[in-house]
């Protein structure tokens, strides 16, 4: 009984001090985290934050011919483009061009990375290099490659016309035919990418498991490695979308003028007509919306991938 | 592990904001280089056009100009087109890094009545004597420094003569194999005013007619933004037929060894023109004075029309024969379709946005 008295103060604190000891140290790590947050904030700040405040606010002025800008607060700059049914289509057509890259990447990409996943080959690595490697060149030049590949006289065309398949050359490029073969390939990387870091959960043992229990080939496919790859697949187009709804470079050079999507017509505001406040209220509708549809998209996986 | 809570990052946030509003949001200014220099020393800052541009005019003006004042050095900013040099002296206005700005006038004029050039004085500029009345600014500012037009680019197997006619773009047989640059670039912009004027129409009451014509065109047009640029497409065979500036073409046409070949149609065609002026408040105003007197001297327009086949400006520059045949014509024998630079500062808009919505197809 007694000991129970003397010890139980004792021990309580001791538990207090310890409590203190760990309230202090865990105050301490919470500072060093907080410290050590500072140089990726200041470096945010700079080069996100400010800029895109400063977008905002540019958004809200008055853009007149030729440059002048009317430092005023008006939401004419998205009434304009809200109330015209143009610029409706071009974010439509922005948004149709997202979802059919994003789903034509995955299409080609998800057979390279599930091999890549399940490879024990010795050359795993050389093969994820070379998987990967294309991330090496810009996406400038390799859209200037797709442009002589698919051009009127490119390899493409030359070779079916020398094979007698076409009489006049297909028209791949100059059109969103062109911008979409281009995206495709210049975004594949890092759909497989997304897609092995994704494929976590995939283990050939269930896979054996499933087809010595009965299941045929195409069976432990559908049951097995496309629910389990599933989270890898939603990632990776969810990359590719966001990649592709932001592209100016591939749409502006393989497009030749005849895709109009909302990252050329920013451009085109920008340094053609500038006028900044349309082009900053452009880039806000498309932040916001894109923003949304991303927001909703990830949702929905969350229940999917469980 | 801890973690940081979200309260955390709206203070972070909070933090942000404030040392937004603390900083303000005005707009960035770079710091003028240079600022004590004479007319004979120290730095000038040129903006000017890039690319092949950029090369002749460094290589015939600017190298010449710093073997004569080899205490003035120059720092070249360039850019793609004149809107994007408009957008950078914008930025500047509070406190200039420019000295000289080489345009197009349909910007320049813009820039003379938002205030961001100098009138350019006479007595320091001597040269400016030599500039006809005509390619004087009215009211004292940045003189025409060269004048070139639009042409039409030929691929030379495919027309062993030049095309004489505009029409030949509405031709069927070439459908697909056209390159026409659409507004903003100043080549649609003059298309659309030859295509006016071809209709009979005044298009500073209307284009309709313009736009129909143009909507004919457009389905056997291949590209509306040609790249690397509209004289490669032709060069290289993807097209045959497209808008180019008569200078740039002349050059490429010796480059590519007459594969590609440029002419003025007879329904006319538009003037583009340059200007060289002086920034408002410019650090080395005295430099730029020196700089401005060269480029409108005879040796200097001689160069550069060997150079890139850019008409002068100037009446005492002397251009050898085979020269002065393929620059643009300024004594009134060409046809010229005159496209009022402040009649365009207010349909630049209206003409793109016509451009993108009724005549560019899919």
């Amino acid at each position: 009984m007694t000991a129970t008295h003397t010890q139980t103060p004792a021990t309580r604190r001791a538990g207090a001090a310890e409590g203190d000891l760990e309230r202090a140290t865990g105050r301490r790590n919470r500072r060093t985290y907080l410290a050590l947050l500072i140089p990726g904030l200041l470096g945010l700040l700079v080069s996100f934050v400010f800029p895109l405040a400063y977008m905002i606010r540019m958004s809200f002025n008055r853009g007149a011919p030729d440059g002048i800008i009317e430092e005023t607060f008006t939401l004419d700059t998205y009434i304009q483009p809200l109330s015209d049914p143009y610029y409706w289509r071009v974010t439509l057509d922005t948004f149709q061009m997202g979802v059919t890259v994003g789903l034509l990447c995955i299409l080609v990409s998800y057979p390279v990375a599930l091999f890549l996943a399940r490879s024990t080959s010795k050359y795993r690595g050389l093969l994820m290099a070379i998987a990967i490697a294309p991330l090496l060149t810009s996406a400038v030049v390799r859209t200037y490659g797709w442009m002589v590949i698919l051009g009127t006289n490119g390899l493409v065309n030359s070779s079916l016309e020398g094979m007698g398949l076409i009489d006049t050359p297909l028209k791949l490029t100059n059109n969103m035919t062109g911008v979409t073969i281009g995206l495709v390939e210049i975004f594949m990387p890092y759909a497989i990418l997304a897609m092995i870091s994704g494929f976590g959960r995939l283990s050939p043992q269930l896979e054996e498991a499933a087809g010595s229990l009965g299941a045929s080939k195409l069976q432990v496919f559908t049951r097995v490695t496309l629910p389990l790859s599933l989270p890898g697949i939603l990632t990776a187009f969810l990359l590719v979308f966001v990649l592709s709804i932001s592209t100016f470079i591939t749409p502006r050079l393989l497009g030749g003028g005849s895709v109009q999507v909302l990252a050329t017509e920013i451009y085109d505001q920008t340094t053609g007509l500038l006028n900044w406040p349309f082009a900053a209220a452009l880039s806000v509708i498309l932040l916001v919306l894109f923003g949304l549809i991303i927001a909703v998209y990830q949702r929905l996986t969350k229940k999917i991938g469980g | 592990m801890r973690v940081i809570t979200k309260g955390k990052i709206a203070l972070a946030a909070a933090a942000t904001a404030a040392a937004l509003v603390l900083t303000g949001c005005g707009g960035g200014t770079g710091s003028a280089g240079g600022g004590n220099s004479s007319a004979t020393s120290g730095e000038l800052n040129l903006i000017a056009y890039s690319g092949v541009w950029q090369d002749q005019y460094t290589a015939a003006v600017i190298e010449p100009f710093k073997a004569k004042y080899p205490d003035i050095k120059i720092n070249y900013a360039s850019k793609r087109s004149s809107a994007e040099m408009l957008s950078a002296l914008q930025g500047q206005k509070n406190s200039p890094a420019t000295d000289v700005a080489i345009m197009d006038n349909s910007v320049s004029t813009t820039g003379n009545t938002q205030g961001l050039f100098d009138k350019i004085d006479a007595a320091a500029v001597p040269n400016l004597a030599n500039v006809p009345d005509k390619f004087k600014n009215k009211d004292g500012f940045g003189p025409v420094v060269m004048l070139d037009a639009v042409g039409l680019l030929y691929d030379t197997a495919t027309f062993p003569k030049a095309p004489e006619s505009w029409d030949v773009l509405w031709d069927p047989a070439y459908a697909g194999k056209i390159n026409v640059n659409a507004p903003p670039s100043l080549l649609g912009l003059s298309l659309t005013a030859i295509t006016s004027k071809m209709e009979g129409e005044d298009y500073t009451k209307s284009i309709d007619k313009a736009v129909a014509r143009l909507k004919e065109m457009a389905p056997g047009v291949q590209t509306f933004a040609p790249n690397p640029d509209e004289y490669q497409n032709v060069i290289t065979g993807q097209t045959v037929l497209g808008l180019g500036q008569n200078a740039r073409g002349q050059f490429y046409s010796d480059q590519s060894n007459k594969k590609m070949g440029v002419t003025f149609p007879k329904e006319g065609t538009v003037y583009q023109i340059n200007t060289v002026n002086i920034v408002k408040d410019a650090p080395n105003k005295a430099a730029a004075q020196t700089f401005v007197d060269y480029a409108l001297s005879a040796e200097a327009q001689t160069a550069f029309a060997k150079a890139l086949f850019y008409a002068p400006s100037v009446t005492n520059a002397e251009l050898p024969a085979d020269v002065k045949d393929r620059v643009v014509p300024t004594d009134g024998s060409l046809n010229i379709v005159p496209l009022d630079v402040e009649f365009l500062a207010t349909a630049r808009d209206k003409w793109t946005d016509t451009w993108k919505r009724q005549i560019i197809t899919k």
